[in-house]
């Protein structure tokens, strides 16, 4: 009964969804010439995306190793900031609860579990990629995406993950991890070229090193 | 076979073929997209993108999917960073302008039902709201869908799953309708 009814809802909405973004009639003769003009332009033309050349990294084990253990360091670092209380917030405020007459501060207080469990995520992440990025066709690459996956969905869907900033980052992250753990071991190539321009163009190592050591700016 | 030829003609340099290739995806890409971004010049623009990416990159066709397939994920792949460019933007412009929501939803007559959908299928997760367009909206397989998003067919069936059991909470108000 249950089932039936939300198949008659699911077919509702599916009837209904047909109108959302309906496409307009395709402007095909507009579209071809703009291809071309850009393609005789030699890829210089007024395309959204700028294509860029492939970034490999080639960092060597020792470098790897060394990243390695700084990525180990700014997450003890970054534990350190999460757990010693914030002094300066209460400069000007009584240290132990609110004084009567005075409004207590809303602010809500960050979760600092999900904090470090996000930061140690991120370090996870930003050095599986950089192994990532000195290998990419070791095998084993794979199943390392998949669990990193699991753990980028697993805070995409906390609600106590808010920052925005945070958020785009697990999203753009959730793609590439996505985008590795499904390599098609026959030709990488291609998939590999794709998974070099989405870390290139969403600059993810870079956002991944700042949303690292940033500790507490990391508001969740 | 038509398919391959089709590829290796274009490859050859015949610009009919590139042509004959633009035309019978073009459609496909461009309602994609559409869907996808609910802007026609956006949608024109990662159309226009997801062919010159197409033709740069033919010679790395190898026929393991079809063609149609191949195209539709360099086609993701191209509206999916072109979005995240768009929202960086369109969230510096709310920022300061307190400017409409990025999801672009488009309000029809049939008022409440469609309104809410669309504006709960805006608010769907990227992946989720891929899923559900392309299956219950463009009418791709989850096979396809597999193929052109890089997840295994099941993903794309949990997906979907995931994203019908959102609408279905978002849109609960009106199960009493389907119900009567």
């Amino acid at each position: 009964m249950m089932d039936e009814r939300e198949d008659r809802f699911d077919e509702m909405l599916r009837d209904a969804a047909r109108d959302y973004n309906a496409p307009p009639a395709t402007p095909k003769a507009e579209m071809w010439e703009r291809i071309q003009a850009v393609r005789r332009s030699g890829g210089q033309g007024d395309s959204v995306l700028p294509f860029r050349p492939t970034v490999r990294l080639s960092a060597r084990p020792t470098v790897r190793l060394a990243m390695a253990i700084a990525a180990i360091l700014l997450l003890g670092v970054a534990i350190g900031r999460f757990t010693v209380p914030d002094s300066t917030s209460n400069s000007a405020t009584p240290a132990v609860g609110p004084i009567a007459g005075v409004a207590p501060e809303t602010r809500e207080r960050p979760n600092v579990a999900t904090q470090v469990a996000t930061s140690n995520h991120l370090s996870q992440v930003e050095t599986f990629l950089t192994e990532f990025g000195t290998s990419p066709t070791t095998p084993d690459f794979s199943d390392q995406a998949k669990d990193l996956l699991g753990t980028t969905r697993m805070l995409l869907d906390s609600k106590r993950v808010v920052d925005a900033r945070t958020r785009t980052l697990l999203e753009d992250l959730e793609l590439i991890l996505a985008q590795i753990a499904t390599l098609n071991p026959k030709d990488r190539r291609e998939d590999l070229s794709f998974i070099a321009d989405g870390l290139a163009q969403n600059q993810l190592r870079t956002r991944l090193r700042n949303a690292i050591p940033a500790g507490p700016a990391i508001r969740l | 076979m038509e398919q391959r030829d089709l590829v290796t003609r274009a490859l050859a340099g015949d610009p009919g073929a590139e042509r004959e290739l633009y035309d019978a995806h073009v459609d496909r890409v461009y309602r994609l997209a559409y869907r996808m971004v609910g802007d026609s010049e956006l949608a024109a623009d990662y159309t226009q993108d997801t062919f010159i990416r197409t033709f740069e990159r033919l010679a790395t066709f190898r026929g393991e999917s079809a063609l149609s397939t191949w195209i539709t994920a360099i086609a993701i792949s191209v509206v999916y960073n072109g979005q995240r460019k768009v929202r960086r933007l369109r969230t510096r412009e709310v920022e300061l302008e307190h400017a409409e929501p990025v999801a672009a939803t488009i309000r029809r007559a049939d008022p409440d039902l469609k309104a809410r959908l669309n504006q709960a299928i805006g608010e769907l997760p990227e992946g989720y709201r891929t899923v559900f367009l392309m299956h219950d909206v463009e009418g791709f397989t989850h096979e396809q869908i597999g193929s052109a998003l890089g997840i295994q067919e099941g993903t794309s069936k949990a997906q979907l799953s995931r994203a019908r059991a959102k609408l279905r909470t978002e849109l609960a108000a009106f199960a009493g309708d389907v119900a009567s």
